[in-house]
């Protein structure tokens, strides 16, 4: 009873098994064979009692007769109808069983036995069953990959990105009618489940993942994954997980539960919109923004630092820094404790702890730059 | 409630052994075809048992055939008899194993119950 009791405290979210895909379809495939077990018992039955019966009958137990008996048994249930090929002194008593053994049998073995086995093979589904093993067999191994719920447009476009890099994803759908829909768009890994409930989740590898993002049109669907997944990866560092939200309050529901990004699709086409009308859209600058956003193979990218209490560089003017010769990064905004942003600062500008800086950079160089600031942090600690 | 499935297939996996220990003791031709037949069917019956041990059930099941089988052809063509009495008791030992086998699941299968 106590083992019981520590085995349930053992996790923080519960003693719960993840749902084992694999299984599942190992299991379908053995209820396939469990179908075989009758007919094939009453195969086996009836030739042992037809070959019982004649050795009976005859009086005869020698090889020669019982090989023969069990010949004239099987081209009986065959319907094959081959003389009896055996010396016999009883021909009439012979000739009784077999008719009546032919009655009983002919039904019970060719037309169930037989028909039932060839029946199981041909509906049995066994391709498709084999399909589904194969792909949780290989989802299992998977890790670091990203775990998306729902299949929508969003969605859709999102996966497009992700296996153009070549990111492992998982798709979790709840609507069954979706899976040819899926199946036809080519995603690799999918699972036609509930994705707020704690097996699945487990059961897609949510414990390797990088990363999970919920995409559904309701926001309680979306808050019931995030609070879920959270539950079992605390740890908002490690794991990440975006969602989408149809209106302000429930995006700032769904942070506080554990959402580290949320993105309210509407407002984000009106923002953009605007910013086409506001800003009259040249192509080389509308390329420039677009592979700072959505960059494939990104060469240009915008971080953001933070000026913490204890490094050397608070408190210094920009050019004493010297971020862009140090690193090759440009100094874009700060921002500054308050909230206030400074675009564009001048060498002059002081940086003071808790200030955050957005550079712009190529990606190595913004790397560069991050352990610069670190290093000032570090040495001055250790000091 | 008794399972009646349950009961069937108990009931040939114990006949198999059964049948079979009664043909090593008389060595009659009607009681090896009997063992045999009846060997066959408890095979079929450990199909697709989601259960634990079904793995090695089948396995002994199918020990026991591939001993039976040989057993029945050198009896009747009456080259080897002692060895096909020799693989019968092959295929005895067998049965006996599934059986303890079967016994152990029974016992884990009320312990898993109590656990609810």
């Amino acid at each position: 009873m106590e083992k019981n009791h520590r085995r349930r405290k053992g996790k923080p979210y519960g003693n719960i098994k993840p749902k084992n895909y694999r299984a599942i379809y190992e299991e379908k495939f053995y209820d396939v064979l469990l179908q075989l077990r009758y007919p094939l018992m009453t195969i086996i039955f009836f030739t042992t009692l037809g070959i019982l019966m004649l050795m009976i009958i005859n009086q005869k137990s020698d090889g020669k007769s019982v090989l023969n008996y069990f010949f004239h048994t099987i081209i009986t249930f065959s319907t094959v109808g081959y003389t009896e090929g055996y010396d016999t002194e009883h021909l009439e008593i012979n000739r009784l069983f077999t008719s009546i053994f032919i009655i009983v049998t002919l039904p019970l073995v060719y037309m169930y036995g037989l028909v039932s086995i060839v029946n199981v093979f041909m509906n049995g589904n066994i391709e498709e069953i084999y399909r589904y093993w194969r792909m949780y067999k290989r989802m299992e191994k998977l890790n670091g990959h990203y775990i998306i719920c729902h299949f929508n447009e969003i969605t859709k476009e999102l996966m497009k990105q992700l296996k153009k890099r070549k990111v492992k994803f998982v798709l979790i759908e709840p609507n069954p009618d979706k899976e040819k829909e899926i199946r036809d768009f080519g995603v690799e890994f999918y699972v036609i489940d509930e994705p707020y409930k704690r097996d699945v989740l487990l059961g897609v590898g949510l414990e390797n993942a990088r990363g999970l993002v919920t995409a559904f049109e309701e926001n309680t669907q979306d808050i019931a994954v995030i609070v879920t997944a959270r539950l079992i990866r605390p740890d908002k560092e490690n794991f990440y997980i975006v969602a989408t939200a149809t209106n302000e309050e429930s995006a700032e529901k769904m942070k506080l539960l554990g959402a580290n990004e949320v993105i309210i699709p509407s407002f984000t086409v009106g923002r953009r919109i605007a910013s086409f009308i506001f800003h009259k859209p040249t192509p080389i600058l509308d390329r420039f923004l677009e592979r700072i956003a959505y960059g494939e193979k990104t060469d240009i990218d915008l971080i953001e630092v933070a000026i913490d209490k204890d490094s050397e560089l608070a408190n210094k003017k920009l050019k004493e820094i010297k971020l862009p010769q140090q690193t090759g990064t440009t100094v874009v905004a700060i921002v500054k404790n308050d909230g206030r942003m400074k675009i564009s600062p001048s060498g002059d500008t002081t940086v003071s702890e808790g200030d955050h800086l957005i550079l712009l950079g190529h990606p190595k160089a913004l790397k560069r730059a991050e352990e610069f600031i670190k290093k000032h942090q570090i040495e001055k600690t250790e000091v | 409630m008794i399972k009646w499935s349950k009961v069937w297939s108990d009931f040939f996996i114990f006949l198999a052994l059964t049948s079979n220990v009664g043909f090593i003791f008389s060595g009659d031709p009607y009681q090896l075809i009997i063992a045999v037949g009846v060997n066959l069917i408890a095979t079929v019956l450990k199909f697709g048992a989601k259960k634990i041990l079904s793995a090695e059930l089948l396995a002994t099941a199918l020990v026991a055939d591939l001993h039976l089988i040989p057993a029945t052809i050198l009896y009747f063509t009456e080259t080897h008899v002692h060895l096909a009495v020799g693989l019968a008791i092959g295929a005895a030992v067998a049965n006996a194993i599934s059986i303890i086998m079967l016994i152990i699941e029974i016992i884990f299968e009320y312990s898993k119950e109590e656990d609810y």
